[in-house]
């Protein structure tokens, strides 16, 4: 690649829309989308098949890094926490693959389905940044709990930061899916 | 006469009336003649009583399905049959529930809902809905292009099932493990059409079907992105669409927009050549290695259509006109029994749907001191109280008792005949009814269907789909392969006629239309999924929706066991599938052949609304499929 070429920075949210807490990794998307995070860091929504995520990665082959953002319900820390990690991009066995590939076809979403397969087929970058937000309420609607709304601008915060600062998101723990071995945000 | 079990006859006019005479016609304690029957719960009890080798073996979940299906079988390992087949859809759908009350225009994008991999056949089939009840007649364009959405979306569905959800069941891989000795075979064994696949022996072509890893499970997940890339210019966005409405599609139609979409879809036609010859290769590999293969996921050929893709100037949204523009469809829709088409007029197949719940979690609707809410269709044909358009809703969570309820799917039955529904009832249909319209590509014989698909990097090349002598799991997956080419030259042909509206300047593509507020309509959406017949019935009362019924594909092939002992089509199935799986070994069973029969109907349990009935109430809480979906 021409040295002169900057390689961009992607921050994806992966949720499914309208289910309070639950899509609160989509919301702090739609926040950075409005705000000026540099030229180099693009926002996008990456809440479909997991398979058309891997597709959309391939377009830019070469990105610095990738940071998603997803509320997921992990059960390991208290609603509104904030976590994040390096993923050390372990791929679970062959059928545990496939099983996600089907999964992701027919239309499920769910950050570590897209992990899982983005990597598989060689769409992610070496730094593969993960931040997730705990939820509590998972009913229809837009109504979210006080501990995650509370949670949303922190987690902007967070996202941003490892968006501009590379050797802060180099820094973060490494971590198998699941987040085991992530740092709090909060 | 098509009907054998309904009293439905017919005047020299072709009228259908009740045969007189009959106290109540659609009395359910008389059941369809001649159809097969599960064992009853005593008889199954007593043989795992008796017999230490028949064991119950279930798969729940089966895996590689959209959605969620659990299967029960009562497996005899020794004479190497299944004696008990009772299909699970374990999540309640609640779309019934949800769209009461609501104005009809939501139903386009919750209905869509249904299903994360085809999405936008359900939007279309809820503006159809719509458009006949209020009276809006798309413009040519419209129906064109809303021809091409859904081609383009069965064009997606094709090869992700065959070579990601069935195609690993034929896999080296997965052979290797359940008949080692058919992978000695498939090494020495040329196959035919080498020279349009590209693989010498049968092995290298299973080798390919591996998952992950194997050329033609990655090309398909390639050419989902084309047919998803070719879908989204029309569509806005993938699986749920913004674009469908009563009366049309919002779409805007330019000249680039088409030539973006011709440069994707033309890239099925060497795939679509490709793919049938590997299926066929496939197809007669197994039955030349054993032709108990035949045996595996056979049953009746019963099959049931609606048809699909219209013909400008004949469909004007009038159910009045229903068998006309039905029988003018691309795909001719039809009812076949017995392998036998025995009608392709949509008044028709209305008139002999019944959904019935005698083992699914739901209340029973009508009997004593229930008023029938339409005693016949808006052109006087009599309906069944079971009718989606007299059907209530009535949800009711229970402890699964194979006995008695297991199943949130419910029981359609066409003239009380368990049917079943894909894309092959369509092949089917068209290839016998010889109704298609002129066009240089696809030509119906009477008992085949040639389509005649232009070179690319491989040569033009003629293919034909003969109706089978036997109706089984191989069949299936062969006659899915084939609707590739078939579809794809089906959208050709709405390619070129929706060209010359552009060239004259008619970019019409939606009609204006208001809701009435006033008074009572009818609707129904006669359409087709990827996976086969679909319609959602509906009544609108001062503007609002009073009553929504989705029959899905799904709905008729997962169906549970009938009232009269009759099971589903998957049931079936699996009762009639020999055990050629190479194992003594109980602990190593797989059920390969169980799964191979499930999944070649490509099963998609419409995987959405979950419920929650601490106070047995329906709450909405809704997990979408791929609702976010901007691609």
């Amino acid at each position: 690649m021409d040295a002169a070429v900057q390689r961009r920075v992607i921050v994806g949210g992966v949720d499914y829309p309208d289910l309070c807490d639950h899509s609160a990794g989509v919301l702090v998307c739609e926040r950075l989308m409005t705000r000026d995070l540099g030229p180099r860091v693009l926002v996008e929504d990456l809440s479909f098949n997991p398979v058309a995520v891997a597709q959309r990665l391939q377009d830019e082959p070469a990105w610095a890094r990738i940071i998603f953002v997803s509320a997921i319900a992990r059960g390991l820390n208290p609603p509104g926490s904030i976590t994040a990690y390096r993923w050390d991009g372990v791929l679970p066995d062959p059928e545990e693959v496939h099983r996600a590939v089907c999964d992701a076809v027919t239309g499920i979403i769910h950050l570590d389905n897209t992990l899982i397969v983005a990597r598989q087929f060689q769409a992610l970058p070496d730094l593969v940044c993960v931040v997730e937000i705990e939820p509590l309420e998972h009913e229809f609607g837009h109504d979210l709990s006080p501990a995650v709304a509370a949670a949303l601008e922190p987690a902007c915060r967070c996202v941003t930061r490892l968006a501009q600062d590379e050797t802060y998101a180099a820094r973060l723990p490494l971590s198998p899916l699941g987040g085991l071995a992530a740092m709090s945000f909060t | 006469m098509c009907f054998k079990n309904l009293p439905v006859e017919f005047d020299a006019s072709g009228r259908a009336f009740l045969r007189e005479g009959i106290a109540d016609p659609y009395a359910t304690t008389t059941g369809p003649a001649n159809v097969p029957k599960q064992l009853s719960h005593e008889q199954i009890t007593d043989l795992l009583r008796r017999n230490g080798h028949i064991k119950s073996v279930d798969f729940d979940p089966v895996t590689r399905v959209a959605g969620a299906l659990a299967f029960h079988t009562v497996t005899d390992l020794k004479a190497r049959k299944v004696v008990e087949a009772r299909s699970v859809a374990t999540l309640f759908r609640g779309y019934e529930v949800i769209m009461v009350g609501r104005d009809p225009r939501d139903a386009i994008f919750i209905t869509s809902r249904a299903c994360g991999v085809c999405g936008g056949v359900h939007s279309a089939c809820s503006a159809m809905a719509t458009e006949m009840a209020i009276g809006a007649e798309p413009p040519p364009l419209g129906v064109l292009i809303r021809n091409i959405a859904l081609a383009l979306e069965f064009l997606y569905d094709h090869p992700l099932h065959l070579h990601l959800l069935a195609g690993p069941d034929y896999s080296a891989m997965i052979v290797a493990q359940t008949n080692p000795g058919l992978l000695d075979l498939a090494k020495r064994t040329d196959a035919s059409h080498g020279d349009v696949h590209g693989y010498k022996t049968m092995f290298d072509l299973m080798e390919d079907l591996n998952p992950l890893s194997g050329r033609l499970y990655l090309e398909a997940l390639h050419m989902t992105r084309v047919a998803r890339e070719a879908y989204v210019l029309i569509c806005g966005k993938y699986p749920h669409p913004q674009t469908m409405v009563p009366g049309g599609m919002s779409s805007t139609i330019t000249l680039t927009v088409m030539n973006e979409m011709l440069l994707r879809l033309n890239q099925f036609f060497d795939y679509g050549k490709k793919i049938a010859c590997i299926w066929d290769d496939i197809t007669e590999f197994f039955y030349d290695a054993n032709p108990e293969y035949k045996k595996v996921g056979a049953r009746r050929a019963n099959m049931i259509d609606t048809g699909i893709f219209d013909i400008p100037g004949v469909y004007d949204a009038k159910y009045v006109n229903a068998g006309t523009w039905g029988d003018a469809r691309w795909y001719t829709p039809g009812a076949v029994v017995d392998g036998e088409l025995v009608t392709t007029d949509l008044h028709v197949i209305n008139m002999g749907l019944e959904e019935f719940v005698e083992h699914s979690y739901y209340e029973e609707w009508t009997g004593e001191g229930q008023k029938t809410r339409y005693e016949s269709d808006p052109t006087g044909r009599p309906l069944s109280p079971h009718h989606p358009w007299n059907k209530v809703t009535k949800p009711r969570p229970q402890g699964q008792n194979w006995k008695e309820k297991y199943t949130w799917d419910t029981a359609p039955r066409w003239d009380r005949q368990a049917m079943e529904a894909g894309c092959y009832a369509r092949l089917w249909n068209t290839a016998a009814a010889r109704k298609l319209p002129d066009n240089p590509f696809i030509e119906s014989t009477g008992h085949s269907l040639k389509v005649r698909v232009p070179a690319g990097k491989l040569p033009e090349m003629e293919l034909e789909w003969h109706i089978p002598k036997v109706w089984n799991a191989f069949e299936r997956n062969r006659a899915r392969a084939h609707c590739v080419a078939s579809t794809a030259m089906i959208a050709f042909n709405n390619w070129l006629a929706a060209m010359e509206r552009v060239k004259i300047g008619d970019l019409r593509t939606s009609t204006k239309f208001e809701i009435p507020r006033k008074g009572e309509q009818l609707g129904v959406g006669f359409w087709g999924a990827g996976r086969g017949y679909l319609t959602h019935h509906l009544s609108l009362d001062r503007g609002a929706v009073s009553n929504y019924q989705i029959i899905t594909p799904s709905t008729w092939n997962a169906s549970p066991t009938d009232r009269w002992g009759q099971p589903g089509p998957y049931e079936e199935a699996v009762l009639n599938t020999p055990l050629l799986e190479e194992t003594d070994d109980p602990k190593g069973f797989k059920g390969i052949d169980i799964l191979r029969a499930i999944r070649s109907f490509d099963p998609c349990m419409p995987c959405t609304t979950h419920i929650q009935c601490g106070d047995e109430m329906i709450t909405r809480e809704v997990n979408t499929c791929a609702c976010g979906a901007d691609a």
